[in-house]
């Protein structure tokens, strides 16, 4: 096991750069997810990690040996690719034993370590199989008994699950939770699922455009997202954003059509600064007739578990996710309450979190 | 209800005709391609035919399938009175080793042109399949003057020096890899700890055996079938091709049509034999187009 740091890494083709300056540290044993849209440059830094991509400027440590020039096979890494890149001409037993093979380890040693994945990962079954005679998930968790079977120092994932169907997707999402915590092997694990990096990592890096917009804990992200884009990203639904002024006062936000929207403590800004103010959808309840915000229904889907509605609140479009069953359809006015300390504060020009 | 079963009555008629159209449709196009397949092959059984007729039932009119009175006389000349198993062999020798020449250059070549990007990479390809564009004639007189001066005339390395690289088979391997081969199992396998000579060996290769086989088809039978190139490096009977050897059965004025037949025939023994072990990797390599897994 080991940790791995990152320091100012760039990467550049050309004139273009797509990862620009970046640093991250990752403790030894922890699981740290990279999220973020498409073409964020998640992929292209894990695949600088583990060598497979080089690097046009920092360093790269793993366990401290500064690895910006080491072949990939020497960085003492394992890597599960999106597509799985089992070997097709080869059978579980011989796909996992691979590296070892490689590595000319003595026949038993191999057996008994491919043996011992294999009970991990549930695939005792399966060893005499070729990939093509087993399910998705499978083949997903024989790509990762490869990476476990080398006993690396560190794990790295690409999209593991993406190819999975939802339903698997969070049962495989579990396993692996659970198989980090078992074994502890330092792991970067790249997604653009945010719920499977929530889920599942001990810290999350989100991206966007070759720059880390902020790192944190799961629930940090959650409840103090630094800026705009980490606030919309992060959680599903994604955050409702209202745009307005701070009132006189300070205890508000008041939007261009008048709503008014209150705040938990007299805003870090002076009065009449544009801002931003944002409400998740779950933090939103049904109120009271004489409750302050009133939404305009203009869809009603409800879950069983929950119902989602989406409408307006003034002329901005604001959704809600509310616990109850309620009786409504689209063109109703539904009275909605808020806690004022769920509400967050961005400034409308940068994007900033304002305290 | 009367009502109902009416219209269930029409729409069973209309499903009767439509599926016996369907039927006409089959039968007609299974017709046209049993006809297309018999005009095909029979040349084919001509050839044998007459490989076994006398010189009188030969030109007789009607031609007789089988023969009437079938002799093994024209088999008999032919072994007897030319090394026709030589020119057999030495054909053989040719094709075999042309074929494992093609078949490795075109795999290396390919697998680098298919997976490995470097700026000059295009303009080496583009290179590459201009040369497919110029005539195996045009430059196979200077060819010649190498090999005279090389010392191999008369001899299989001769032969071979025409034929050990074909950039179609560069061009489909390429293709293959590119289709076959994701950039992930690579890159997985250097991970993992492998070479790239080794990667090559153990996970391009096998992943290529469909394409391979159908390339080792089609070089095996350009050597055997070759005609020319043999014609002006093979100067002694004894080192004739068969080909070569064919051709002397027809000199300018007659054509010995059972020697020939007989020839001929024998010949066809070793091409059968190979395309029918070879059979399966040839349609799956050829049909290939990226459809796989």
């Amino acid at each position: 096991m080991a940790s791995v740091e990152i320091q100012n890494v760039r990467k550049a083709y050309g004139d273009v750069e797509t990862i620009k300056g970046v640093s991250i540290d990752v403790p030894d044993g922890s699981f740290v997810a990279l999220v973020g849209p498409s073409g964020c440059g998640k992929s292209t830094l894990l695949r600088m990690i583990a060598g497979l991509e080089e690097i046009s400027g920092g360093t790269i440590r793993i366990d401290s040996r500064v690895v910006n020039d080491v072949e990939p096979k020497h960085r003492d890494i394992a890597m599960v690719f999106q597509n799985y890149a089992l070997y097709p001409h080869m059978t579980i037993a011989e796909n996992m034993g691979f590296s070892l093979r490689l590595a000319k380890r003595p026949k038993p040693e191999i057996a008994e370590r491919v043996a011992d994945a294999a009970r991990i990962l549930g695939l005792a079954d399966y060893l005499d199989r070729y990939p093509k005679q087993l399910s998705g998930g499978q083949r997903q968790r024989v790509a990762m008994g490869r990476a476990i079977v080398r006993n690396p120092k560190v794990f790295l994932f690409d999209e593991p699950l993406s190819n999975l169907d939802a339903q698997l997707r969070v049962q495989m999402r579990a396993e692996l939770k659970d198989i980090h915590a078992r074994i502890r092997t330092t792991t970067v694990y790249v997604t653009h699922d945010q719920i499977e990096a929530m889920t599942m990592a001990d810290r999350i890096v989100v991206m966007r455009a070759g720059v880390i917009e902020q790192i944190g804990a799961p629930l940090d992200l959650y409840d103090r997202p630094a800026n705009t884009f980490v606030a919309g990203f992060i959680g599903s639904p994604s955050m409702n954003f209202l745009n307005g002024v701070i009132s006189d006062d300070r205890q508000s936000v008041v939007t261009g059509d008048g709503v008014v929207l209150p705040l938990a403590s007299p805003a870090a800004a002076e009065a009449g600064r544009p801002v931003v103010y944002g409400i998740r959808p779950e933090h939103l309840s049904a109120g009271s007739a004489d409750a302050p915000l009133s939404l305009a229904i203009t869809t009603v889907e409800p879950t069983g578990s929950e119902t989602f509605l989406l409408g307006s609140i003034g002329e901005q479009k604001v959704s809600a996710q509310l616990r109850e069953r309620i009786v409504t359809k689209p063109g109703d006015q539904l009275p909605l309450t808020l806690m004022p300390s769920n509400a967050h504060l961005f400034d409308a020009k940068t994007g900033l979190r304002i305290e | 209800m009367t009502i109902s079963s009416d219209h269930n009555a029409a729409e069973h008629g209309e499903g009767r005709s439509l599926r016996r159209k369907k039927q006409i449709v089959d039968v007609s196009i299974d017709v046209f391609l049993f006809v297309v397949s018999i005009l095909m092959l029979l040349p084919l059984v001509f050839l044998v035919a007459n490989a076994f007729k006398t010189p009188a039932e030969m030109l007789a009119w009607p031609p007789t399938i089988i023969p009437r009175d079938p002799t093994l006389e024209n088999f008999s000349a032919v072994l007897g009175e030319t090394p026709l198993l030589r020119w057999i062999g030495n054909s053989l020798s040719f094709a075999v080793m042309s074929m494992i020449a093609i078949v490795a250059t075109s795999a290396i070549a390919g697998y680098i042109f298919g997976k490995f990007r470097f700026r000059s990479m295009n303009v080496i390809f583009a290179l590459f399949l201009a040369t497919a564009v110029v005539p195996f004639e045009v430059y196979m007189i200077p060819l010649y003057f190498q090999v005279k001066a090389l010392g191999l005339l008369n001899s299989t390395w001769g032969l071979l020096i025409g034929y050990l690289v074909m950039s179609f088979g560069i061009f489909l391997i390429r293709q293959n890899v590119i289709h076959a081969v994701p950039d992930e199992l690579l890159e997985a396998a250097r991970i993992d700890g492998a070479g790239e000579f080794w990667i090559f060996l153990h996970i391009v290769l096998p992943l290529l055996r469909g394409p391979l086989g159908a390339l080792s088809v089609l070089a095996f039978f350009q050597a055997w079938t070759a005609f020319a190139w043999p014609m002006i490096i093979a100067t002694t009977q004894s080192s004739y091709t068969i080909e070569v050897g064919l051709a002397l059965f027809q000199t300018g004025f007659t054509v010995d049509l059972g020697r020939l037949s007989a020839a001929s025939a024998t010949v066809l023994i070793p091409s059968i034999l190979l395309f029918v072990i070879l059979r399966r990797n040839f349609v799956q390599g050829v049909a290939s187009t990226g459809m796989k897994e």
